[in-house]
């Protein structure tokens, strides 16, 4: 008995958890007199990919969903560039007295700045360079959201390696660059995944930088975008709805590959908004 | 420099673009706050003092967080506590109730919105169904719910962010203790009291830590739910200086705002780091 509450506590969990997004899924696929049914129909309706179709026919919509993709995947490659060699020299290197973990303290400082603090003087300093409404712009400050968080888990990763393959390549005259391409990084790569699947998250989901930076049409990404029908066509569910869904989509199948690192990545990942 | 410290070509190059990015612009921030229209002036703090609007939207910054932070620490702990002593199906279970804090912040509030919309919303649609009359209810565009409705949403997005953290807390308690307790015959709240909760406490200390800063913070889902409405039922902080800012141009004024904010903020995590520390 005490077993059967256990379980039924913890499907109402999940069901509180997941109803809601089923719900999302279910209204992008109903016809516009299914959505507005009373009393509303839960399980049973005609599907349809009508709304789909339709926001896939409009130029912005294509245009947001692809300046998505490039402000993520750039902004993360970046960040990962910067980010794991600095991570392999803080651990790898003799540093004077705590100077490492200061460094490190510092780096992870950034994370905890408030982005309406930075967004302010960012806008300003974008606007004299004339990269505001450029996904440069936008590119640029997510490196800055998410280049502490590379580091910072870079750190443990590369601090998990043996020593011994790395000094044994040294003495064989590899230079301390070759050391991390061909040693280091064959090594970390499940963690660097892991690691570039939170930035990708992280940027994709980005809202208020994208906002405030990024207001012309060719410019936007996904969430303002859809943000900007949330607010106009209060009554366009299906529009909303199914762009609401594509842009969940990547995440989840993202979330799936990095399952095994939640913890440590969410922790700090979720640092943001 | 490179001889006596051999790591820092390696470190350069992110310690250079985080500055550009994040310690620039602060002292940029800092010194937009100290400028007016005839040059350098501290006239933005003094206005702090005086703005009714400020008082109200800290007040309601902290209502926000408070409530919200309770609510998903309580949910968040006894979900840790339940799901872990399951026999069967825990990892199916974790994942699911992780989805929401994942989903972009932008979707969940279309999500809420399907669900909140008066006439039409999926919420007072079962209670209709249920036999309640919704004419009054009228969830985030009501003056006296709309705090609530989207702490409730705070509620469904990120409790799964403590009941992550907690699990973890709950995972690295070594087995001894508990052993310890079981062989002295001791009730499962007696276990809970002395032994689980004690052995968690660094785990739930930055829990709530992490939490928090994020809540005082929070922008994302009110502008996206209620833009601060109605009236100023949901003005937060953060809302409030992106409105000075990026509606009415005083981007002096904002800045100010945002320091003062970004101090205080500091402050209390300090604080907190330092209790996290002693305990």
């Amino acid at each position: 008995m005490k077993v059967f509450l256990k379980y039924a506590a913890a499907l109402l969990a999940m069901a509180l958890a997941l109803a809601p997004i089923y719900w999302l899924i279910t209204i992008s696929l109903k016809r516009e007199i299914d959505q507005f049914a009373s009393p509303p129909l839960w399980f049973s309706f005609t599907p349809t990919l009508r709304h789909y179709v339709a926001i896939f026919r409009q130029a912005a919509f294509g245009r947001y969903f692809l300046n998505s993709i490039i402000v993520s995947t750039g902004s993360t490659l970046i960040a990962l560039v910067l980010g794991l060699p600095a991570a392999y020299g803080l651990v790898r290197f003799p540093w004077p007295r705590d100077w490492a973990k200061g460094i490190s303290f510092w780096i992870l400082s950034n994370r905890m700045l408030p982005p309406i603090v930075t967004i302010i003087p960012m806008f300003l300093m974008l606007r004299e360079v004339h990269l505001l409404n450029s996904l440069a712009g936008l590119i640029l400050v997510d490196v800055g959201l998410n280049l502490p968080f590379v580091v910072w888990m870079m750190r443990g990763f590369v601090e998990e390696l043996p020593r011994e393959i790395e000094e044994a390549a040294l003495l064989d005259g590899e230079s301390r660059m070759g050391v991390l391409l061909r040693i280091v990084l064959p090594l970390v790569r499940p963690g660097l995944a892991a690691t570039a699947v939170f930035c990708l998250i992280v940027a994709w989901n980005e809202f208020l930088f994208a906002l405030i930076l990024s207001q012309t049409e060719s410019a936007m990404t996904l969430p303002v975008g859809i943000a900007a029908h949330v607010t106009q066509y209060e009554i366009q569910w299906g529009a909303m709805s199914a762009a609401g869904v594509i842009a969940m989509l990547p995440v989840l199948i993202f979330a799936a590959a990095a399952q095994r690192y939640f913890v440590r990545g969410l922790s700090l990942g979720a640092l943001k908004g | 420099m490179t001889r006596r410290i051999p790591g820092l070509p390696w470190v350069a190059p992110a310690l250079l673009v985080l500055a550009a990015l994040s310690l620039y612009p602060l002292l940029y921030l800092i010194k937009v706050s100290l400028t007016g229209a005839h040059g350098f002036t501290f006239d933005h703090y003094i206005r702090l003092f005086h703005d009714r609007l400020f008082v109200v939207a800290a007040a309601q910054t902290l209502l926000y967080a408070a409530v919200a932070l309770t609510l998903e620490f309580f949910l968040g702990l006894a979900l840790a506590l339940l799901v872990d002593s399951l026999a069967r199906g825990r990892a199916l279970i974790r994942v699911s109730l992780l989805a929401p804090m994942l989903l972009p912040p932008v979707v969940a509030a279309v999500i809420w919105r399907l669900i909140y919309n008066p006439e039409f919303g999926a919420l007072n649609g079962l209670l209709r169904q249920l036999g309640f009359h919704t004419a009054s209810l009228t969830w985030t565009s009501g003056r006296s719910t709309a705090l609530l409705s989207v702490i409730l949403v705070d509620v469904w997005e990120w409790t799964p962010f403590l009941f992550l953290l907690l699990t973890a807390g709950l995972q690295a308690i070594p087995a001894e203790p508990l052993e310890a307790a079981r062989v002295d015959g001791a009730s499962y709240w007696q276990t809970l009291r002395d032994v689980i909760l004690p052995e968690m406490k660094p785990a739930i200390m930055l829990a709530l830590l992490l939490r928090s800063m994020d809540l005082l913070r929070i922008f994302d889902q009110i502008f996206l739910l209620t833009q601060g409405g109605p009236g100023s039922a949901t003005e937060t902080v953060s809302l409030y200086i992106y409105r000075t800012a990026f509606r009415f141009s005083n981007f002096g004024y904002a800045a100010a705002m945002s320091f003062v904010g970004l101090v205080i903020t500091m402050l209390a995590a300090r604080g907190l780091m330092r209790l996290i520390r002693v305990s």
